[in-house]
């Protein structure tokens, strides 16, 4: 009864469907005009309506061309994130769907004979250094220069500064066919464990110190590569990389579980957890241990932005905006599960984290140097856990995963509709007092313990290695 | 204490209610044991083992069938459970049952309440609430009316204590000098009965019963109780000899004089001294509202300096929004910040300035909830921390957490009308164990159910066993965030708390 007006509404469940019909040119505009809006919103619904997206895109891609694939993918990569660029899960499927398509190539023109369906269990997940042809590496590619040019730079910056200079100096020569990528901005790959584990993103020719990272010339001579590549080697790309992205479909579906998984190794009995904000990664991981376990939870109501849905998901398990998706496959609320919960405001963090053990976070995006974003409050949550020396846990799947390096904090920060914080009902006030209402808050790596993926526990200092395994180092720019 | 109050009640009422709830007069008392044991539990360890906690649960899940049960006007007639229900509303002792026609609270996020769902609220909560943070702050009931008062209290100060529980007047100076000023009323309107003196019977049977109903409409703040025992020193003091009406206007002179000095003035020396500490350029971050703090500004917007005001706010009172108010009519810029919000927040100021509720001997700040957290991250962004606070509110009490001693406000505020609204859309979903589910489907066509308003949200959140709100009034502020109290008597780092107390009680 309730549920015709809702399913009108626009948002992931729409646009699923009307996925199922429209074809992919039209979807891409559907899933722009609907991030722009902000009618899909938060990690989880974006990465699967972009792997959805993707999906479609691929399967509708006509030839078997690679480089016009990775070009296409590409194209709508750039896109979906200008349309919403805080949204950077987005950007992260691009990237992985891209790796896909490179990682299809490189195991076919690695010289042996893969079939399709060989090359198309290398989900990026499991994928491994093992799997890549391990060919000519090239020390010249860590030299300092190099790596402080790759490093610290915003990506596009680096290839707007570099463009003019490189053309001339790139060697015309890309001997090794391994080398069709010229070792973009790496942030993190330039290390000493890139030496072993990634040496096909290195360019096998590149001389020291002359090889800024990346360039629009590099690229379109790399699209030539690939395009000679894959138009040599007979393979079905096009199956393969769909393959590779229902497989991401089901990384996106089981993540919560996976992550769930392991939470009896990490919460004991009589503990009392803090957590903030409407997260089902978090509320799934906390029911998985009220199986075994009696623990206390305190929640911060995370007011004003998501304290409704906080509220909504103790009261009955489930937030409003996922009602339908998470219809077939309903939960209990923790309360239910026998766990006792404290909802606290915001402000009574400082003075219950005395008695608390371990506070668990969810997030909105991890960033490559292992900070995150997360709903605001989290920093000041992190801190005081901090000042009591109670251990911090994120939970995160990989996906959220993402290679940006906060040079720029403020960017990564949205800001929301002011009305929430003080209504405009109230005038006079909203006039002369600039309201703020900060959506998110960025928590530094060194406030964090742990953080626990679908891949398992990881140090904060460990997750650029994650990164470097996700994300090839040719797409970070998109 | 929560134990005898209730155990005496539990008899009394028994009375009335005649045979068949046999059963239920053993249940009661027996009901009552773990609940008793819990609060005392609660301060020693940490948590109940399992089988407390088992046994507990089950009694909650009994304790809220049979409310489900005697909500319904239906079931009423039915022996046994809703019985022993009536029994735990009238074991909230005499006082509350005669509040019940008068729900005069009038918080902004406080509905209309029906009077009888109200009181069965309080009951309700006062069970649940017996947690596992605050168990220790909930053996008084609140008072929200001047029903029940002690006939010897006076007319202000019932009103008084009105506006103490509706937090009309809020904040720990001007809470103390309210009563001082009601105080004075009380003391003119006093006539010595015959056979005492003024010294002995003033302060301990005239003076006493005011304060305990005070004390029963919000406990009294740190200032308050520095004021009443500056008072009643004063009054024994009185030479017995003084004619009664000398003794009468002494007192109340003093009392003027009091707030004069302990506050008028000192306030003054304090914002001109503070409003130095405010540069051309300034981006001063404040936590919620603070007069103090707020006349500061004012005196140095006054001055002319040019200077920003950061407000941050959160949820209990949102008196920062009063204040963010008062400012920008002044014409001072101000940004206004919730507490999630504070990191951003700090980032762009340049000092922060906090009022106190009172000053620990511990050099530990006592201060409105959230406090702790500004000054945290301020701390962390290096930014000098400054607590204005008269010498008033100096304590000679030392705090090291914010659970031992603290003030709980009423946890249903944590939803507000319009929260408890965007709510309403989500009773399909709840879980068909709920208790207000099944109560629902049993009687659709009750009068109660009818209007499923905002307030059913409330009761889902009581409904739900193991769901707490929970919300307190204060936090502790650990010293080493805090860099400067800046007082009448100078400006002082908060290891210098004691010795100034000490100073302000000796003189």
């Amino acid at each position: 009864m309730a549920q015709g007006p809702v399913q009108l509404a626009p948002g992931l469940i729409s646009f699923l469907k009307s996925l199922k019909t429209t074809p992919a040119d039209p979807s891409v505009e559907h899933l722009i005009s609907l991030l722009k809006r902000r009618q899909i919103r938060n990690s989880r619904p974006c990465a699967i309506a972009t792997t959805a997206l993707m999906l479609r895109v691929v399967g509708e891609f006509k030839g078997r061309d690679a480089a016009k694939l990775v070009e296409r993918i590409r194209q709508v990569g750039r896109r979906l994130t200008a349309a919403q660029p805080r949204e950077v899960v987005v950007g992260n499927i691009v990237r992985r769907v891209l790796g896909l398509v490179r990682e299809v190539l490189d195991d076919n023109t690695g010289g042996d004979s893969h079939t399709g369906s060989d090359a198309g269990h290398h989900t990026p997940v499991h994928h491994d250094s093992m799997t890549r042809p391990t060919l000519s590496s090239s020390i010249s590619t860590f030299s300092p220069l190099r790596h402080a040019a790759a490093e610290p730079m915003d990506a596009s910056m680096a290839s707007d500064m570099s463009d003019s200079s490189e053309l001339n100096r790139r060697p015309p020569l890309l001997t090794s066919h391994t080398s069709y990528a010229p070792a973009t901005s790496a942030p993190l790959v330039n290390s000493l464990f890139g030496l072993f584990s990634q040496p096909d993103d290195s360019n096998a020719s590149t001389p020291t110190g002359a090889a800024s990272p990346d360039g629009k010339s590099a690229h379109s001579l790399n699209l030539e590569r690939l395009a000679d590549l894959s138009r040599s080697t007979n393979i079905d790309l096009k199956s393969e990389v769909m393959d590779g992205i229902r497989e991401l479909q089901d990384e996106l579906e089981q993540s919560d579980e996976q992550i769930a998984g392991v939470a009896l190794e990490h919460i004991h009995s009589n503990e009392i957890i803090l957590t903030h904000t409407a997260s089902t990664t978090v509320q799934k991981f906390l029911l998985s241990a009220a199986k075994k376990r009696k623990f206390t939870v305190v929640h911060a109501e995370t007011y004003p932005h998501d304290n409704t849905a906080t509220h909504g998901i103790l009261l009955t398990g489930r937030k409003r905006e996922t009602r339908l998706d998470e219809d077939d496959d309903p939960w209990k609320p923790l309360t239910a599960a026998g766990i006792p919960v404290y909802v606290i405001p915001d402000s009574h963090v400082f003075a219950i984290m005395s008695r608390v053990n371990k506070v668990i976070l969810a997030t909105h995006t991890v960033l490559a140097n292992g900070g995150l974003v997360a709903a605001a409050g989290a920093h000041m949550i992190a801190k005081a856990a901090k000042e009591h020396q109670t251990p911090v846990v994120v939970l995160s799947g990989v996906y959220k995963l993402s290679p940006v390096y906060p040079f720029d904090i403020d960017e990564l920060i949205e800001y929301g509709d002011a009305g929430r914080v003080v209504p405009y009902e109230d005038g006079e006030f909203v006039d002369k007092v600039d309201v703020e209402h900060p959506l998110y808050d960025y928590v530094p790596a060194d406030l964090v313990d742990l953080y626990i993926t679908n891949l398992g526990g990881h140090a904060p200092s460990y997750l650029y290695r994650i990164v470097a395994d996700h994300y090839r180092t040719e797409d970070i720019t998109l | 204490m929560s134990g005898l109050v209730e155990g005496e009640a539990v008899a009394p009422p028994a009375a009335p209610l005649q045979a068949p709830n046999d059963q239920a007069i053993p249940a009661a008392p027996a009901k009552a044991d773990p609940k008793d044991a819990k609060p005392v539990e609660d301060g020693a360890s940490k948590k109940l083992s399992g089988a407390e906690l088992k046994k507990q649960k089950q009694l909650e899940k009994q304790a809220k069938r049979a409310q489900a049960k005697a909500a319904a006007p239906a079931a009423t007639q039915q022996s046994g459970p809703p019985k022993e229900q009536k029994q735990k509303e009238q074991k909230q002792s005499q006082k509350k049952d005669e509040a019940r026609p008068l729900p005069i609270r009038r918080r902004p996020s406080q509905s209309n309440a029906v009077p009888q769902q109200h009181a069965k609220r309080d009951s309700k909560r006062d069970q649940k609430n017996l947690g596992l943070f605050f168990g220790h702050l909930y053996s008084q009931p609140r008072q929200h009316s001047m029903v029940g008062a002690s006939k010897d209290v006076h007319p202000a100060i019932l009103a008084l204590g009105l506006q103490y529980s509706s937090y009309v007047i809020c904040g720990s100076t001007a809470r103390m000098v309210a009563m001082l000023l009601a105080f004075k009323a009380v003391i003119e309107s006093y006539q010595t009965p015959v056979g005492t003196s003024l010294a002995r019977h003033l302060t301990n049977h005239h003076l006493s019963p005011q304060i305990d109903y005070l004390r029963g409409c919000r406990p009294l703040s740190i200032s308050m109780g520095n004021a009443i025992r500056w008072l009643k020193d004063l009054i024994i003091k009185i030479d017995p000899s003084t004619p009664e009406a000398e003794a009468k206007r002494d007192l109340v002179e003093e009392i003027d004089m009091f707030i004069r000095e302990r506050v008028t003035a000192a306030q003054k020396l304090i914002r001109d001294q503070a409003a130095t500490k405010i540069l051309p350029g300034d981006v001063i971050l404040t936590y919620a509202s603070s007069s103090i703090v707020e006349q500061t500004f004012l005196q140095a917007h006054k001055a002319g300096v040019p200077f920003t005001v950061v407000v941050v706010d959160s949820k209990p009172l949102f008196e920062g929004k009063t204040l963010a108010r008062k400012l920008a009519n002044q014409g001072i810029t101000v940004r206004y910040y919730l507490i999630t919000g504070a990191s951003h927040a700090v980032k762009d100021a340049s000092k922060v300035f906090l009022g106190a509720h009172a000053m620990m001997s511990n050099g530990r700040l006592y201060s409105r909830v959230g406090t702790a957290l500004v000054s945290m991250l301020a701390r962390s962004h290096s930014l000098p921390v400054l607590v204005l606070c008269e010498s008033v509110k100096f304590t000679e009490k030392v705090a090291l957490d914010s659970i031992v001693g603290n003030e709980v406000a009423p946890a249903d505020e944590i939803l507000s009308e319009a929260e408890r609204a965007s709510l309403l859309p989500l009773e399909p979903h709840l879980p068909t164990t709920h208790p207000s589910k099944n109560k629902s489907d049993n009687d659709k066509s009750t009068a109660e159910d009818a209007k499923s308003g905002p307030l059913d949200v409330l009761k889902w959140v009581e409904g739900s066993e193991n769901l707490h709100h929970l919300q307190v009034l204060y936090d502790v502020t650990p010293a080493e965030y805090i860099n400067m109290v800046i007082t009448e008597y100078g400006s002082l780092p908060p290891s210098s708390v004691p010795v100034v107390h000490r100073l302000s009680t000796n003189t």
